[in-house]
């Protein structure tokens, strides 16, 4: 087990430096469509994904509802803040408190959703969890007051955020929260909280044997996904203007999975990573001509390469790279990864 | 360093399942198949009048046929940077070189292109110009009737390609979408395709979005005239699909008959993708004397069934259907029964005997395009509401353009002033556009009746000019269509009374 944390220049730590300062030059170096539409995109799934990382990686849950989590967010702070709109309620209120209350509803429906689903493990727990996903799509499909099939738009954005008057603060704002969001995961996983959620991933026998609640820290743990997702879910709304059943259909629900497998299921950046990789193609695919209306289909073999050329997604292959180089360093045998670096000694 | 055991590997049962599950969706996303649902929106391009001669009274008249411009290919103005949102996905994605054939069929009479591709459509165009500026295609879009989908494409064509005008979308809940991101760039223009969702231009009112086809609404104007009047129906019941285009399109039919001086005693709404309609069907009342049914897709035939289940053999008098009924070959099982029955159109009338009509699918749409994949003939296809559309709304982007000779400078404000200006002598009928720039239209309703022992859907009758507030019964503080909205009021509406019967070809 390694604590070292020192200042040590990791390849880890230059490339996120060196990402870092790109994201935030990024103004300058791509155009508006890149700055407004891919990254702010890719930004925001990324938090999604993180969020489902979180879970997997620090708490052994892969969860298949925190797209619903972030779309009862998203439908809540629609219904919150919108105005004059023909859809929803319409209550129109100031977009703090609009904020302040979709995430707390967020987290409570996902705190409630983890109740439920906290005593399943493995495949059990995928499956409840896609229930989950279905129920909140259908909810708001077919609960023609909050939202009905075609949605709630013409959401309102915080005026300084106008992408056409300020295309780039969006980004920024966006950026500033992943990366928020980011260190929070990161911190939470070192909390006497995170280290008991690890050890619960690990072998939940042995420490409810220890006497610790293993329902109420996956409860808890599933709760804070759930707050994670939420904060995505309110950019979303924020960066799209409208949201509608479809957005938290099972093919939302299946590109965010994607995304994290794209990544790597258990280190955080890789969401991020996966994100950018399923945005990009996503955009580009259709433009090139023998593909055209095929991209589906190519994203579909993308992924498949991905996933039998490195099960731990593209972070894996990184790993492997970096490790690799470690090991042929005689005298350093420590490997870092991120789900693992703190756990405690077993 | 702790090993995990299994989690090192991480867990490959889930990559396998997440590729399937991945696969999955990427299969249905990009299978273009035809849903029975949307079929149903091309009206009738042949019927007998025979099985019912047209009264000797009928209405021959029309917009005269258009001609055809020179093929032009520009000068050196700045070239006008044209995007179409079609839609290659989901329900309607089958319909995507329908849409395309609208547009550029439209191009190419007006504006001097020509088709890439006279069989297929989807290639788009070459040459094209408005005064001196060239036409550009920078992209067609592809929608799947998903809103998240049609704003993500718009994104792409409008900020990525760099479009100054886009052309689309399909479907209702794409077109509020874009009518909403229209609103936010005000210096671009956008046309409809065919999409009919009433709140795109009636609430959201964007200045820089224009509609030259009718709404959902619109299209079952003088059904309820019909169904009070001539059918004699005091009483009514309706049934709708529990969404947008549902409740819009009963909209039409409760304004109408409430207008009228009739009474909906019921209104029972399934849920879209509803499967069994039997408790549906039992709340039906029985002391009604007719039902409107706006069930639309693979809902309707399980719906009449659970009716006949529950209710006895299906009298066609008592029934009026909406667009969704127009596709004959879905009613093998109840074939006899529903013939007879009165339908909504979709603001198209293909069968109609005049000259406009009739040059609009032979020598416009017949003449640029040989074929429309996967419909087969392409002359057969122009009543298609999707290809009439997409060919009325570039049309009048055209004409709005030839009014500012091509300049689109400044914004666009000059192409957006004359744009609110223009009329279309249009196959089906006179087009103009109310202030909030949504199309008032003649819009038709057909019947279904039995032609060789086959069901067959022909034109009746003509309602013009209809305009989309149905006398004030709809308008920008109203709610939206719902399940208890509109109300039902007796009112004096412009075209009661007034609907022309049509002479059809045949």
């Amino acid at each position: 087990m390694s604590f070292v944390r020192g200042s040590r220049l990791t390849p880890d730590r230059a490339v996120g430096s060196v990402l870092l300062v790109v994201a935030l030059f990024a103004p300058l170096i791509f155009n508006t469509y890149w700055i407004s539409t891919l990254l702010t995109q890719m930004l925001i799934l990324g938090v999604v994904a993180a969020s489902l990382i979180f879970l997997s990686a620090y708490g052994g849950m892969v969860s298949l509802a925190q797209v619903a989590i972030y779309g009862v967010a998203g439908f809540a702070l629609g219904n919150l803040t919108t105005n004059g709109n023909t859809k929803g309620l319409n209550l129109g209120w100031a977009e703090v408190p609009g904020i302040v209350v979709a995430i707390l509803i967020a987290v409570l429906v996902a705190m409630l959703f983890g109740a439920l689903a906290s005593r399943s493990f493995g495949i059990y727990f995928l499956m409840i969890t896609l229930v989950f996903s279905v129920i909140a799509n259908l909810f708001f499909g077919q609960v023609t007051s909050v939202s009905g099939f075609g949605g709630i738009s013409g959401i309102p954005i915080p005026d300084f955020l106008s992408r056409t008057a300020h295309p780039e603060r969006l980004y920024f704002v966006t950026l500033a929260v992943a990366l928020a969001m980011y260190a929070m995961m990161r911190y939470v996983a070192r909390t006497p909280f995170g280290l008991t959620l690890q050890g619960i991933r690990d072998d939940p026998v042995r420490m409810s044997s220890l006497g610790y609640n293993v329902t109420l820290h996956r409860t808890l743990a599933f709760g804070f996904g759930g707050f994670v997702a939420a904060v995505g879910g309110i950019l979303f709304v924020w960066w799209n203007a409208q949201i509608a059943p479809s957005t938290i259909g099972l093919s939302a629900t299946i590109d965010v999975l994607v995304i994290a497998v794209i990544g790597g299921l258990y280190r955080l950046e890789g969401a991020w990573i996966g994100a950018l990789v399923f945005v990009v193609i996503n955009n580009y695919a259709q433009d090139v001509s023998f593909i055209g209306d095929r991209f589906h289909t190519l994203i579909g073999l993308i992924f498949l390469v991905i996933v039998l050329v490195s099960p731990d997604g593209l972070i894996g292959l990184w790993e492997r790279a970096t490790s690799a180089r470690k090991r042929a360093r005689p005298g350093d045998i420590t490997e870092e990864r991120g789900s693992a670096e703190l756990t405690p000694a077993g | 360093m702790v090993a995990v055991p299994g989690w090192r590997r991480g867990p490959n049962w889930l990559a396998v399942l997440t590729g399937v599950a991945a696969l999955a969706v990427a299969g249905c996303g990009s299978d273009n198949k035809s849903s029975s649902d949307t079929g149903s929106a091309s009206a009738p391009a042949a019927a007998d009048t025979t099985a019912a001669p047209a009264p000797a009274a009928a209405d021959t008249t029309g917009p005269d046929p258009q001609p055809a411009v020179a093929p032009r290919s520009g000068g050196s103005g700045t070239p006008i940077k044209i995007a179409i949102m079609s839609e290659c996905q989901g329900a309607f994605g089958s319909f995507d070189n329908q849409n395309m054939a609208g547009a550029v069929a439209a191009l190419s009479q007006f504006a001097g292109a020509k088709p890439k591709n006279p069989n297929k459509p989807k290639d788009g165009f070459t040459g094209g110009a408005i005064g001196d500026h060239p036409l550009k295609l920078v992209g067609v879009g592809c929608g799947n009737d998903q809103a998240d989908t049609a704003i993500k494409e718009t994104r792409r064509l409008m900020e990525q390609l760099g479009a100054d005008i886009m052309i689309g979308p399909l479907s209702g809940d794409e077109s509020i979408a874009v009518a909403n991101y229209a609103k936010q760039h005000p210096d671009k223009t956008f046309v409809d395709g065919s999409a009919g969702a009433q709140d795109t231009t009636l609430k959201v009112k964007a200045p820089n979005f224009y509609r030259f086809n009718g709404d959902g609404a619109q299209w079952n104007a003088g059904l309820g005239d019909l169904a009070f009047n001539k059918l004699g129906w005091k009483k009514a019941a309706i049934i709708s699909d529990d969404y947008s285009f549902g409740w819009t399109s009963t909209a039409g039919f409760i304004a109408d008959f409430c207008a009228a001086g009739g009474q909906i005693t019921k209104r029972v709404f399934p849920p879209l993708n509803t499967t069994d309609y039997s408790s549906f069907a039992q709340q039906l009342p029985d002391d009604v004397d007719g039902t409107f049914v706006a069930v639309g897709g693979a809902g309707l035939i399980p719906f009449l069934k659970a009716y006949e289940q529950a209710k006895g053999p299906i009298d066609s008098k008592k029934f009026i259907g909406n667009l969704f009924w127009g596709t004959p070959g879905q009613f093998e099982q109840l074939g006899p029964r529903v013939s007879g029955a009165y339908i909504g159109g979709a603001g198209t009338a293909g069968d109609l005997n005049t000259p406009a009509a009739q040059d609009f699918a032979t020598n416009i749409i017949g003449k640029w395009f040989k074929k429309i994949p996967p419909g087969g003939d392409a002359a057969p296809q122009s009543s298609s509401t999707f290809t009439y559309g997409y060919y009325v709304n570039t049309w009048g982007l055209i004409k709005g353009l030839e009014a500012v000779k091509g300049d689109i400078s400044g914004g666009q404000k000059k192409l957006q002033a004359a744009m609110a200006k223009v009329t279309l002598p249009a196959p089906y009928g006179e087009i103009k556009l109310d202030d909030n720039r949504q199309a008032v239209t003649d819009v038709f309703y057909q019947q279904l009746y039995t032609k060789d022992g086959k069901l067959a859907v022909k034109t009746i009758a003509k309602i013009p000019s209809v305009d989309q507030t149905f006398g004030g019964t709809f308008s920008a503080s109203t709610p939206a269509p719902g399940r208890n909205f509109p109300t039902c009021e007796k009112k004096s509406l412009p075209w009661i009374g007034k609907s022309q019967p049509v002479k059809v070809v045949g």
